[in-house]
């Protein structure tokens, strides 16, 4: 049992050796995943004051009448929205470029509208919004706006000479607040770090998985298969030493995003860190599924790709997961990089506690197993079948 | 200490698919003594040394090294046996030091013991003063010597060698042999393969030459010489520059079918029914503007054996 462990330790040290040996390499597989992790969270965070985000739009007017151009007007001037007024023309044009992705349309004969009276039905003009094919929400976010706008001005024109000033204003408050959990201390950049690094992980175990593929088809494996070196030692020494460069990679992440943004470990300092090892699991796991299975550099590196970038967009890596449609949501339930990441978002923002991160940290480990187990009963049938002259 | 030779392999049947490879194959070599397997591609020469290496399992058949039954003890026959692949079998990241670190460990070395054993094993090798260094920044002997380095830290009684001069200039490989046989003199065995009968003939105590996974002669190489003879001249030249492709094409027409021409990487050979003939092609290749570094024409010749392994008589010579 100790020589085997002392074997193992031996193997790790020697990919650890040559991990260093290229002093540089080795800067990059720390650097990469931070340089991603900010980028995104560049692109992706919130406004620091939180003031009102306003929807940029254009606004078409094709109705002359005062009644028209008094909600128009309103409507543009309203602080939530970034109007600009423009042809219908202009706005087809700029609205296919997407700048910006949404027009409101007052188109003629909304005019009629300023003879409603309450409890009337009949004749209902109508308000249009154009909006770019990939822009649907901002175009529901301006029909709710345009509708709260003519409302508001059909209630001054027809209400408030019944029933007086007071009685117009909004009857009841609206509050918005972050939930968070109880420290609700969500910082954007905790979900680009944690993503980020998740999909470097795995990037890291197929580097390692290629480069032991590359090993079985040069001389020194040869020479390795000649020492009374189990296989089993082999890889799990492969395993470890991935395993280990992959929690530091962690480490020098999440300590550059905790000094540069401010990411920090709000919840289980000790869920934190068995999320890493068992993410470090998996990326190494990860590595020797692909020599496992990965036939040719070439091929391996390929598949891998695909599916690093396929399960990175499916488990929210890129952008949480709530964008998602429905039927991905429910499939990425299926994916270790969903539970990962759930894991790493209740531990960082949502300063969840120890027992909330286990169900990932047990579904990531569980993952890590499966994938290790797979490897190793592959690669030992694989090199069998070599002994046996058969591959 | 272990009685027996060095290595026996006895009735070894070695299956690739439908192909057999080695049909009842029996090989031994005994300690203080140096073999060429020899023989044409797909002969099984490497077949043998990844069988004898432990790495190939045969179908039917034993394989021993000092005492010890592969198949009964793997990792004790696995001590007995020091490979040296064809390819320099180390990390060109990793200095000459750190490599023979790490192989040293897989063998259960450690502690003051290995660091010695490598310190004797880059003597041995020549590379004292340049262990420190990276191994991509030597030249291709130098790599070969790492690799045998590496193959002797546990001090294995039996050295396997897969066409070790093949990338070698004549100087490396001359060095390579001295290593060799000093190896041998210290009571190591050595079996090696190789295409080149020089080699063979000059660097080795005893050649096996097989043929379609058989032994076709087994013996000293000047009994096979001598019973072998053909008559034909041959000469070994190792050129300063490869050759292109069509300008061996240009000297195959012009020197006719009386005279053979073969170039491997750098080795050239010229083989012909008479020493006239032979001596015209020379001739032809110098005028040609060929830069030959060295050349020579080898006392005894096995070239009718290697040619054509299974026309040769039964009674052929076995070891002496």
């Amino acid at each position: 049992m100790r020589r085997r462990l002392n074997l193992i330790l031996a193997l790790a040290v020697k990919d650890w050796c040559q991990f260093l040996a290229d002093k540089r390499g080795a800067a990059l597989a720390f650097v990469v995943p931070v340089v991603l992790a900010s980028a995104f969270g560049l692109i992706f965070a919130r406004p620091a004051d939180k003031t009102a985000v306003k929807l940029p739009l254009l606004v078409v007017i094709e109705d002359d009448g005062p009644f028209t151009r008094g909600v128009a007007e309103r409507f543009a001037a309203s602080e939530r929205v970034e109007a600009e007024v423009v042809t219908r023309a202009d706005a087809e044009r700029r609205i296919a470029d997407r700048r910006p992705g949404v027009a409101v349309v007052f188109p003629a004969g909304f005019e009629r509208l300023k003879d409603w009276k309450p409890g009337s039905a009949a004749d209902r003009p109508a308000v249009q919004v154009l909006h770019n094919p990939l822009c649907g929400s901002e175009g529901q976010w301006a029909a709710g706006l345009v509708s709260e706008a003519v409302m508001r001005k059909l209630a001054d024109d027809k209400l408030t000479p019944l029933v007086g000033d007071a009685g117009l204003a909004m009857p009841f408050d609206v509050h918005t607040a972050e939930a968070a959990g109880s420290h609700a201390g969500f910082n954007a950049y905790a979900h680009s770090f944690s993503g980020m690094t998740l999909q470097y992980l795995l990037f890291w175990g197929m580097e390692s998985g290629l480069l032991l593929l590359r090993d079985r088809q040069r001389s020194v494996w040869a020479r390795m298969r000649a020492a009374p070196v189990p296989l089993g030692c082999v890889l799990l020494g492969k395993a470890l030493s991935t395993a280990v460069i992959a929690f530091l990679i962690v480490g020098v992440t999440f300590g550059f995003g905790y000094l540069a943004f401010g990411v920090k470990v709000d919840g289980s300092v000790a869920g934190f860190v068995l999320l890493a090892v068992a993410a470090s699991g998996l990326a190494a796991a990860t590595g020797l599924l692909v020599a496992a299975v990965g036939g040719t550099e070439a091929r391996a590196r390929s598949v891998c790709i695909l599916v690093i970038l396929g399960v990175s967009m499916l488990g929210g890596l890129w952008l949480p997961a709530f964008v998602l449609p429905g039927w991905a949501r429910d499939l990425s339930l299926a994916l270790p990089t969903t539970w990962a990441m759930r894991g790493l978002d209740a531990v960082t923002w949502q300063g969840r506690g120890f027992w909330a991160v286990l169900p990932s940290v047990a579904v990531v480990a569980g993952f890590t197993a499966v994938f290790l187990t797979l490897a190793v009963a592959r690669l030992v049938s694989s090199e069998a079948r070599r002994r046996r002259g058969l591959a | 200490m272990a009685r027996g030779p060095a290595l026996s392999l006895s009735n070894v049947r070695v299956r690739y698919g439908d192909h057999l490879a080695l049909d009842r194959l029996s090989v031994d070599v005994d300690r203080g003594e140096i073999v060429a397997l020899l023989g044409p591609n797909g002969s099984g020469k490497s077949t043998t040394l990844a069988v004898a290496a432990g790495i190939l399992d045969p179908v039917e058949g034993t394989v021993v090294a000092g005492g010890i039954r592969r198949q009964a003890d793997p990792a004790g026959y696995a001590a007995q046996v020091g490979l040296v692949p064809q390819e320099p079998a180390v990390y060109d990241e990793l200095t000459a030091e750190a490599n023979l670190l790490f192989f040293g460990r897989l063998y259960g070395l450690g502690g003051y013991d290995l660091r010695c054993r490598v310190a004797v094993a880059l003597d041995r090798v020549g590379l004292t003063a340049r262990g420190q260094e990276r191994v991509n920044t030597y030249s291709g002997g130098m790599k070969q010597r790492v690799n045998l380095a590496a193959a002797l830290l546990h001090d294995p009684p039996l050295l396997l060698l897969d066409e070790p001069t093949a990338s070698l200039d004549p100087k490396s490989r001359d060095a390579l042999f001295a290593d060799l046989h000093r190896l041998r003199d210290a009571g190591h065995a050595v079996l090696l393969t190789t295409h080149h009968l020089d080699e063979a003939e000059t660097g080795c105590d005893r050649i096996v030459v097989l043929d379609r996974g058989r032994v076709a002669a087994d013996g000293r190489p000047s009994d096979l010489v001598r019973y072998h003879s053909s008559g034909r001249a041959v000469l070994y030249g190792h050129l300063r520059e490869p050759l292109p492709h069509f300008f061996v094409k240009g000297l195959r027409r012009r020197l006719g079918s009386t005279v053979e021409v073969e170039v491997t990487g750098r080795r050239l050979r010229l083989a012909a029914d008479t020493q006239e003939h032979l001596g015209r092609a020379l001739a032809l290749v110098l005028t040609d503007g060929i830069v030959l570094d060295t050349f020579r024409t080898p006392p005894g010749r096995l070239e009718s054996l290697l040619r054509n392994p299974t026309s040769e008589p039964q009674d052929a010579p076995t070891v002496s």
